[in-house]
């Protein structure tokens, strides 16, 4: 009994320190948004892999580099008009809100940098930030917009695409070890 | 009597090869083609492997949001058009063959002509 007690106590207060910890950072990056932020958040997110796709097809001459760009508009617009197809059949107005804000100001950025380069360094600098942002827009839309979205068919959506920005994830990376040389 | 003796094995030979030889015709090498489906769902060809027969058809039907393709890998063989949501395309396997998307090089799968 006593053994029993002190170890429920260690276990508590283990719980305790890790929750002391993590808690604060796990709320910060956890904002809670409506659907219709929600709804902002995947748009904005896909619009602007169609710009970076957009810039790649003016400044590229790799061929891969330009396949690769072709499927991210392509495939980044498809997901759009699904998305828009839904939240106008549920009557919802994406609304902006600070995490849209904060995606767009950093891809505002991200693209100064981009228009910098040119030839190799921008290939390489493109499907750099190709890789890091898929990783980024993965974890943001398994980590908050599936948890935060309350309508059934919103979360079913964005559940679907996740095999797409993983399988963009992977050809990206397959694009990336040309340029690792140096 | 004695004539039907003597004829009743010649006609019994006969009608052995008579028989035998169509069956041996249809069920031996040449078996009725039959069409296969695989389905892109998810990023994914599935099955991801499929064993069909020489002369078998293969048909591709995209049901995902996303447009694909089905390119043989040697690039020297057959390749879809691509296929948007909804739309199918097939192909007669004639012999054994990898094959990718070309939009999505990650998706893969094989065609194994037995
Ligand atoms: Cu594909």
């Amino acid at each position: 009994m006593k053994t029993f007690k002190s170890l429920t106590g260690w276990a508590a207060s283990i719980v305790f320190c890790i929750s002391m910890f993590h808690l604060p950072a796990f709320a910060q990056e956890k904002p809670t948004l409506s659907d219709a932020e929600v709804a902002s958040v995947a748009v904005v997110a896909n619009q602007i892999d169609i710009n970076y796709a957009k810039l790649a097809k003016e400044k590229s001459k790799n061929a891969d580099v330009l396949k690769f760009a072709e499927t991210m508009a392509s495939d980044h617009k498809a997901v759009i008009d699904q998305a828009v197809a839904l939240v106008t059949k549920l009557g919802v107005t994406p609304k902006d809100n600070a995490v849209s804000k904060q995606l767009l100001s950093d891809a505002d950025k991200t693209m100064k940098t981009l228009r910098t380069k040119s030839g190799r360094a921008f290939d390489k600098a493109y499907i750099d930030n190709e890789v890091a942002y898929h990783k980024a827009v993965i974890s943001a839309v398994e980590g908050l917009l599936i948890p935060e979205s309350e309508n059934a068919e919103l979360k079913a959506l964005l559940q679907s695409i996740v095999p797409a920005l993983n399988a963009h994830l992977e050809h990206a990376q397959m694009v990336q070890k040309q340029f690792s040389g140096k | 009597m004695r004539t039907a003796k003597t004829i009743f094995p010649i006609v019994v030979f006969l009608a052995g090869i008579i028989l035998y030889l169509p069956v041996n015709f249809t069920t031996a090498p040449i078996a009725k083609p039959q069409t296969h489906v695989v389905e892109i769902k998810q990023m994914k060809f599935n099955p991801a492997e499929l064993t069909v027969n020489k002369g078998d058809t293969v048909v591709f039907v995209n049901k995902d949001v996303l447009r694909h393709d089905a390119t043989e890998t040697t690039g020297k063989s057959w390749k879809s058009p691509a296929l948007a949501s909804g739309q199918s395309w097939k192909v007669v396997a004639t012999k054994s063959a990898s094959y990718y998307c070309s939009f999505h090089p990650v998706m893969k799968g094989k065609i194994i002509v037995k």
